[in-house]
């Protein structure tokens, strides 16, 4: 009998326990943290003016930080969507835009859609504003001006390689969409280039979405983009196979546009005219112009005489001049492969009062930059060029935003250095790195940052005095960011991601960095988990 | 359904054989003049901080108890009783380690009614004083992160205890007792901002705020308790 008992008051214990212990916790707790991945065409985390986005895929999030004063950090978390595909950030950095799959396969009316979330990342993050799309895409390109996106490609049963949806960011819900299929000969879209508004002779100032494909160009009036789009065909290569689009470059008041296409030594002008006939709105009109040479860059450029397409060739720069196709040659000190028009920058209150423009002419493989002025005399063009040896080669220019140091820039070097260019006084500023280097320019044109994934050390130059400012930071820093904070300082978010545990933040104060007053900050991905 | 029905076996079989034997023997030496007892509580928290550090909502202590009676009416008879319970809960959150220590004191009065010589029901009501540490190991600041706080609040429970020995020769003439209680243990909550301890990890490190933790909750407790 008291066998039978003992057992019966052990059962009880047990279902006791049991009943008690019911109960769990939500799955995230056992989600670890997952940054966005570059395989997948995201980045970990996103810079913007007034916050830092760090995407948190598990949990299907974006932890955004932001920070009340320059020392201090805040996060809160925005829900993605389902099956992130896409962020990309605005030119401007004031929005992120993230575009999800949504639940799929759907199985009930209620499952969650495909949708385009625009994130205000300024110094009170929200969701600004968000688009349901009838159909799942994988891929997102924006417009510079903030006016239009497209969504485009997908994995379906059946995908239609050539359908755009076309969202238009000024109107909102289903209004804001228009899906267009483009007529194809087999092509699918590469790259898309939004213009600024092209002065097309019999009408309004438009802007055009020009996308290229393997074989073709297609250009749609985003005035009227239910209007049929306008495909054209790319001349061949020289040897008679396909060529494709390298460059697309145009000018807005000419409303002209180049072609630099690959395996040909011409560039493709092609010219909005007119409408030739009642139904069109514009017609174009192609002309193939032989520059000597397999072109590196091309852009368009004004000289004393007008408009001119400037090809790269070689050791060579050719002017073409658009309505009549013929070229002026010009012998360059060396082979650039880079050219930026940096007429504005040098003084963009006059810009349109000048007799040409200035370009900054650069290449990666050469030690040198060149100014490229078109304001001389065409004879005398042999002396427009302005040769600097630099002693290292440049693989890209960085713009400085904001108001006092446009006419700076950054060169990006192969290997660990930069220079700090000033374009008015064409004095360049060598920075040496101890390391590899990534550069972030502060979204405000102040200063910029130079650090290297993974590494504890940063620095910040300041433009206003050239003076660099290296901290370390005491774990291994994977991005650093200059955000505003919320009493209008600048706060500087150097973030700690590289172990892909957790998400870690050392902030210091961006106008007078120093480590000795920096606070750290952690466990930004146990925030706000249910 | 078996449970129950032997849960009411165990019962009324020791009524049964309690009522037999509540005429051949006096009630009060089953009214302990002392009893330490040694079991398992376990309880039921709800509330949402307690989800980083258990994947569960049950939290198990080890329970040791102390009661010893201060007065006697027939029947009824009241204690001091007094419990010591301490648990731990280790987990991980979001792929952190955590871990949660909790030391819980109560102590207060206890009322008892013998409904037979061997079995007596009690009820009471204990003002309880709970020191919790919850800890986080931090990965990115390479340091393991702290909450300590004390909490206060109050048991209110309900049991039975019955006597499965008794020696009846001897001094002292040691009895031991089965008991179990169930009620409602309730603490005020405590904030959960994980900070390393002073000089440990990065300089002037910000708190992981993981909102705040309240261990109340109804809970269970089964012991074995020596009695004199």
């Amino acid at each position: 009998m008291r066998k039978v008992g003992i057992m019966t008051k052990l059962a009880w214990l047990m279902w006791g326990t049991l009943a008690l212990g019911c109960g769990g916790r939500p799955s995230s707790w056992d989600t670890p943290y997952t940054p966005g991945s570059s395989q997948n065409g995201l980045s970990s985390a996103y810079g913007m003016t007034g916050s830092v986005a760090v995407l948190d895929t598990a949990l299907k999030r974006v932890t955004m930080l932001s920070a009340p004063s320059s020392l201090t950090l805040t996060s809160q978390s925005i829900a993605l969507g389902t099956g992130l595909v896409a962020a990309q950030l605005s030119a401007d950095r004031k929005t992120l835009f993230a575009l999800s799959r949504g639940v799929q396969p759907q199985r009930t009316p209620n499952d969650e859609r495909p949708q385009l979330l625009l994130i205000d990342g300024g110094t009170t993050p929200k969701i600004s504003r968000s688009y349901t799309l009838t159909e799942p895409m994988d891929q997102l390109a924006l417009d510079p001006q903030n006016e239009w996106a497209v969504v485009y490609s997908g994995d379906g049963v059946v995908v239609n390689l050539n359908e755009l949806v076309l969202v238009n960011l000024a109107k909102t819900g289903a209004d804001a969409l228009s899906s267009k299929t483009l007529l194809s000969f087999g092509g699918s879209p590469r790259r898309f280039t939004f213009t600024a508004p092209l002065s097309v002779p019999g009408g309004d100032p438009r802007r055009f979405l020009i996308v290229e494909r393997d074989s073709d160009l297609v250009l749609i009036d985003l005035a009227a983009p239910d209007r049929e789009a306008v495909t054209v065909p790319l001349p061949s290569a020289d040897n008679g196979g396909t060529a494709s689009s390298a460059q697309v470059v145009y000018d807005a008041d000419s409303a002209s546009i180049a072609v630099r296409v690959t395996g040909t030594t011409s560039v493709y002008m092609l010219q909005l005219t007119a409408p030739a006939r009642s139904d069109q709105d514009f017609s174009v009109v192609t002309n193939l112009v032989d520059v000597g040479g397999q072109p590196a860059a091309i852009d368009f450029v004004h000289n004393s005489q007008g408009l001119r397409l400037v090809a790269l060739v070689q050791n060579s720069a050719v002017l073409v001049e658009p309505d009549t196709a013929t070229t002026q040659s010009v012998q360059m000190p060396a082979a650039f492969s880079g050219i930026r028009r940096i007429t504005n920058d040098l003084n963009p209150a006059a810009a349109a009062a000048t007799d040409g423009d200035v370009a900054l002419l650069y290449g990666p493989n050469i030690p040198k930059i060149a100014y490229f002025n078109l304001s001389g005399a065409p004879g005398a063009l042999f002396r427009s060029i302005e040769a600097y040896d630099i002693g290292v080669s440049v693989k890209n220019v960085i713009d400085v935003p904001g108001e006092h140091y446009f006419d700076h820039k950054i060169l990006e070097t192969p290997n660990q250095q930069f220079y700090v260019l000033d374009l008015s006084t064409r004095e360049s500023a060598p920075m040496k790195t101890n390391a590899g280097l990534t550069l972030e320019v502060a979204p405000d044109g102040e200063r910029v940052w130079a650090y290297n994934p993974g590494q504890t050390g940063f620095a910040s130059v300041d433009f206003a005095s050239l003076h660099p400012v290296s901290v370390i930071a005491e774990r291994p820093v994977s991005n650093v960011f200059d955000i505003q904070s919320n009493d209008g300082q600048r706060a500087a978010v150097a973030l700690h991601l590289s172990g892909g545990s957790g998400i870690g933040a050392t902030v210091l104060d961006a106008s007078a960095p120093s480590t000795a007053y920096a606070h750290f900050y952690s466990g930004f991905e146990l925030g706000g988990v249910k | 359904m078996s449970t129950r029905f032997g849960l009411c076996s165990v019962l009324v079989s020791a009524v049964w054989f309690g009522a037999a034997s509540a005429h051949a023997e006096p009630l009060a030496p089953h009214q302990p003049y002392a009893q330490a007892s040694l079991g398992v509580r376990v309880g039921k928290v709800g509330d949402d901080g307690y989800d980083a550090f258990s994947s569960s909502d049950e939290l198990t202590q080890f329970s040791l108890g102390l009661s010893s009676t201060v007065y006697r009416h027939q029947r009824f008879s009241l204690a001091a009783a007094g419990f010591w319970d301490y648990g731990q809960k280790s987990s991980t959150a979001r792929g952190e380690q955590t871990e949660l220590d909790v030391h819980r004191l109560t102590i207060g009065p206890e009322l008892r009614y013998h409904l037979l010589p061997p079995l007596y029901f009690f009820v009471h009501a204990l003002p309880a004083f709970a020191h919790s540490s919850a800890s986080l190991q931090d990965s990115v600041a390479q340091v393991t992160r702290y909450a300590r706080h004390w909490s206060y609040g109050v048991d209110v429970a309900g049991g039975a205890a019955y006597e499965v020995y008794g020696a009846q020769t001897g001094w002292p003439k040691p009895r031991i007792w089965i008991i179990a209680e169930g009620g409602y243990g309730y603490l005020g909550s405590t904030s959960l901002e994980m900070l390393p301890d002073a000089g440990q990890g990065p300089q002037r490190p910000a708190a992981v705020d993981l909102g705040s933790l309240s261990l109340a909750g109804p809970y269970f407790r089964a012991s074995a308790a020596v009695g004199f």
